[in-house]
């Protein structure tokens, strides 16, 4: 596929009086790294809850693979082949590491209640597949040895981690990242930017990145947008977005501003 | 089904092997206990065991995937009196009867489940307890066809056929086969559900609403579902009933009996259907028991008050309730088999990562 | 009746049900002022108002007939009994349990209500005993509408006790602070406010305000364990009709249960709660927050 994989146009969220999403447009390539920056409370997760419908857009339109999932079900969504991460990591807190992958491959499992209750055919081979990926996964992300283990009693550097492989077990052709350094120092983010350039290459995926941590950013992305207030101000490779007055303008005052020459 | 789930379940089956023979055991060991009316005994335990197949369905719903209900009672009734007017009235042989008091109490769950999707907390437990306080009124308020508020009685004894022949249930012990046989039956429906993909996404529902949602897991499906099976478990354990009693009236669905159950599931432990069920046992002989301790005259009503403080401490000191105290007492002996895992772990294991059992 | 239907415009006495209904209406708002109030300040759901209440009315009955104590006095020592005994409850239960699931207060105060139930009908007995009326004199005639002195006072106690707490929640230091530590804890600790402090004094106020409504309708109901069983219930409702944290939300689910109440009760008497009990589910599922209330929706 040569075209966007994913396609937003005009995209304006508002609560109430609030805008907080004002006529986006962005898109994502094919294979492509994409992120999003900007100061706090630029909306930028907000796109990300259009995306997965959690909130209904006033305006706008979200293409997917050329499919318009503007108004599909929020639960569809990873179906079509979408899967992300949370911000404040949202696991499955009774579960353990290896359950939570299990509820990211819900899709692929067939048959509701009656057919698990009664165990009918097929029940026990999808779920034997699914541990099996979910097994594969674990091994890739370096978590085999915390398969068994509550989440709850995870650390949080780990945690993220699991919610990472929860994403991709569902063999997404999107990820969407929300915030993936939060939380971690240098060393990690550099692994976590190393991991997710690999994974890109590993399971074909196409990547958009919702992120504050600028030098991650700078190393990892093909492309920026950069929003403020709601609004695009900026667009185009790392190493031009960084230069923009514009940009600069934007994030003056941020303390965690970093434009360091890499 | 029954082979195939015993060869992928192995060891956890030993407990529930215990448990089936000692079910099967028990008239035999009764009749030979001196003092004891083997009779009443049998149809205590088989109330219990009905009642056990309310906590397990309900257990479902609010252990797994963290809804609440203050009117399974209500599901019950409809059971009950779906299957005594089947027989009584129309005729129908018993099994048919109970299946499709079942099935009406499965869908009126469903639909119950619908206005659950914009409710939570407080206003679905509001919004449950007027659906059991419901139905008895409804039941009184039809009183020319469902016998009002005296109710129904005199039902046609049950009789299942099997094959060629019938067996008509007449005593005490063939009740008690019977609602063993189907509480087994629904247990391992129970387990394999809960331990399946439907049951992870239960309980991924009661961890996580938004995570569920994005992964893939259908809010209305599968809260309807959990409604809709929570009331098929307690319609026709309802079923049951009413032909264990021979007979039923409104007073019989009260909210006290919602509150029951609620009890039974918490006391056994939010979460597993091994507790649902030892709740369930329990409570009934504590009931049973309190009527006839002699110091009961002065306090009528004692029960009440015990059931109330079984609630609180319960909540207090045993928050995961049975099942967790016997996961703690295994992982205690699991852990220093082991060499002895840090505190930390232990404490923590004992309510995390046990949410699907 | 003879064999026409009753035609609903011209034969039902709507003057009077509509004062009966509003009567009423103030028992539930009453009632359920003390369940908002709990709720407000605390954010627990408690299902043992209605036993409380009874349970401090029952002090009162003693306090009236054992040592014949003038009503006044009985009165506000009653209250003053209900305020600690409420504060106790928070503290002794309350405070040891998670609330971090809605269930876990469910189940306690469901527990609660239970225990006082029990404990009410062993230390008073089962027997329905007449409760003196605060106020003596013959009934109001407006119209061709009665209204009893013991309703009208009711319906004035309800409007008065609304403006104060109203007042008192949104321009008090106390009251604010209440609120506070109902809605951000931690933020109100940084800030130097007692959690534990407030949630007894919650407590204590919802409590109180439980007596004050036992001691109104007791009169009415008359005085046995039971009594205030479906007042509780419909006053539960009532509450979550207006939403949870609205005091005047609880003023008018109250009154606008009462008078569905009364005419239901006038036409189809059997159906009375269920017709209650399904407006309110149809009310809660297209205003999930309640009439008044706020629906929080949780950030992502």
């Amino acid at each position: 596929m040569s075209g966007p994989v994913l396609e937003i146009k005009g995209l304006t969220m508002s609560f109430g009086g609030l805008v907080a999403v004002d006529g986006v447009d962005l898109s994502v390539n094919s294979g492509e790294i994409v992120g999003l920056i900007g100061p706090n409370g630029a909306g930028k997760t907000t796109v990300f809850n259009c995306i997965s419908r959690f909130y209904e857009p006033q305006r706008g339109t979200i293409r997917f693979k050329d499919r318009d999932i503007t108004r599909a079900r929020s639960h569809e969504i990873i179906r079509f082949g979408i899967a992300r991460t949370f911000q404040n990591v949202e696991l499955f807190r009774s579960m353990t590491t290896l359950e939570n992958l299990l509820v990211g491959e819900h899709v692929v499992m067939r048959g509701g209640a009656i057919r698990d209750g009664l165990r009918l055919r097929g029940v026990g081979a999808d779920e034997a597949r699914a541990r099996a990926r979910a097994d594969e996964i674990l091994e890739y992300l370096g978590l085999a040895d915390h398969r068994d283990s509550a989440v709850s009693t995870l650390p949080f550097r780990l945690q993220k981690l699991v919610e990472l492989g929860r994403a991709l077990v569902s063999h997404p052709a999107l990820l969407l990242l929300d915030e993936p350094t939060a939380g971690a120092d240098r060393h990690e983010s550099q692994g976590l930017a190393d991991l997710i350039r690999t994974m890109r290459e590993r399971f074909d995926l196409s990547v958009l990145v919702v992120e504050h941590d600028m030098s991650f950013v700078m190393g990892l992305c093909d492309r920026l947008y950069v929003l403020d207030f709601g609004r695009r101000i900026a667009e185009g490779a790392p190493a031009d977005v960084r230069r923009d007055p514009v940009v600069i303008e934007a994030y003056l005052g941020e303390p965690d501003l970093e434009v360091v020459d890499a | 089904m029954l082979l195939g789930w015993l060869r992928t379940r192995g060891r956890a089956v030993a407990p529930y092997g215990l448990g089936l023979a000692a079910v099967l055991v028990l008239p035999a060991a009764l009749g030979v206990i001196p003092g004891v009316a083997p009779g009443y005994v049998l149809y205590l335990v088989s109330l219990a065991l009905v009642y056990a197949i309310v906590a397990i369905g309900l257990g479902i719903l609010i252990g797994h995937t963290g809804q609440i209900s203050l009117g399974h009672a209500g599901f019950f009734a409809i059971g009950a009196y779906a299957s005594a007017l089947l027989t009584l009235r129309v005729g129908l042989p018993f099994v048919v009867a109970v299946l499709l008091a079942g099935s009406l109490s499965a869908a009126i769950g469903f639909l119950l489940g619908l206005p659950a999707l914009r409710l939570s907390g407080p206003y679905l437990a509001v919004a449950t307890l007027g659906f059991g306080l419901a139905i008895p009124q409804l039941v009184v308020w039809q009183g020319s066809w469902t016998g009002g508020s005296s109710g129904l009685h005199g039902l046609p004894l049950a009789s299942l056929p099997l094959g060629a022949f019938t067996i008509e249930l007449r005593t005490d012990q063939d009740y008690y086969y019977l609602a063993a046989a189907v509480l087994v039956m629904l247990t391992i429906f129970a387990r394999n559900v809960v331990t399946s993909h439907t049951g992870r996404a239960f309980v991924a529902i009661r961890d996580s609403e938004i995570a569920a949602r994005a992964m893939g897991v259908d809010l209305v499906r599968y809260k309807t579902t959990a409604f809709a099976l929570s009331a098929l478990y307690a319609g026709i354990a309802g079923g049951l009933y009413a032909h264990l009693l021979h007979g039923i009236s409104p007073e019989d669905f009260t909210v006290l009996l919602s509150v029951d159950f609620l009890t039974m599931i918490v006391l056994g432990g939010l979460g597993s259907v091994g507790g649902a069920l030892s709740g369930a046992l329990l409570l009934t002989f504590l009931q049973n028991a309190l009527t006839r301790l002699p110091v009961v005259h002065d306090f009528k009503n004692l029960y009440i008050v015990v059931l109330g403080a079984i609630l609180i401490l319960t909540i207090a000191f045993l928050p995961h309730g049975l099942a967790g105290v016997v996961r703690s007492v295994r992982q205690g002996s699991a852990a220093r088999v082991r060499g002895g895992a840090s505190r930390a772990d232990q404490i923590v294991e004992l309510g995390e990562g046990s949410g699907v059992r | 009746m003879t064999g026409v239907a009753p035609d609903i415009l011209t034969d039902l006495p709507w003057g009077q049900l509509l004062v009966n209904g509003l009567a009423l209406g103030s028992l539930y708002a009453l009632t359920a002022f003390g369940i908002v109030l709990i709720f407000k300040t605390t954010r627990v759901i408690t299902f043992a108002q209605g036993e409380t209440a009874m349970f401090s009315t029952f002090v009162a009955f003693t306090l009236l007939t054992a040592l014949r104590l003038p009503f006044a006095v009985a009165f506000v020592l009653t209250i003053l009994f209900a305020g600690l005994f409420g504060a106790l409850i928070e503290r002794v239960v309350l405070r040891r349990i998670s609330t971090t699931t809605v269930l876990n207060p469910v189940i306690v105060t469901v527990g609660l209500s239970l225990i006082l139930l029990g404990a009410a009908g062993w230390i008073w007995g089962y027997e329905i005993r007449t409760f003196p009326d605060p106020v003596v004199g013959p009934p109001f005639h407006l119209g061709t509408v009665v209204v009893s002195q013991l309703n009208a006072l009711i319906f004035i106690v309800t409007l008065v006790l609304m403006t104060i707490l109203f007042a008192f929640f949104r321009f008090s230091p106390t009251g604010i602070a209440m609120r506070a530590v109902a809605e951000n804890r931690v933020a109100a600790q940084l800030m130097g406010i007692s959690i534990g402090r407030m949630n007894a004094l919650g407590w204590g106020m919802g409590t109180a305000m439980g007596a004050v409504t036992g001691m109104l309708i007791a009169p009415i109901n008359y005085l046995d364990p039971g009594m205030m069983g479906d007042v509780a219930l419909k006053a539960f409702a009532a509450a979550v009709l207006g939403g949870l944290t609205s005091l005047p939300g609880a003023v008018v689910g109250g009154l606008l249960l009462g008078v569905i109440d009364s005419v239901a009760g006038f036409e189809v008497a059997e159906l009375r709660n269920t017709i209650a009990f399904a407006l309110i589910v149809l009310v809660l599922v297209v205003r999930p927050g309640g009439l008044l209330g706020r629906h929080e929706i949780k950030k992502v």
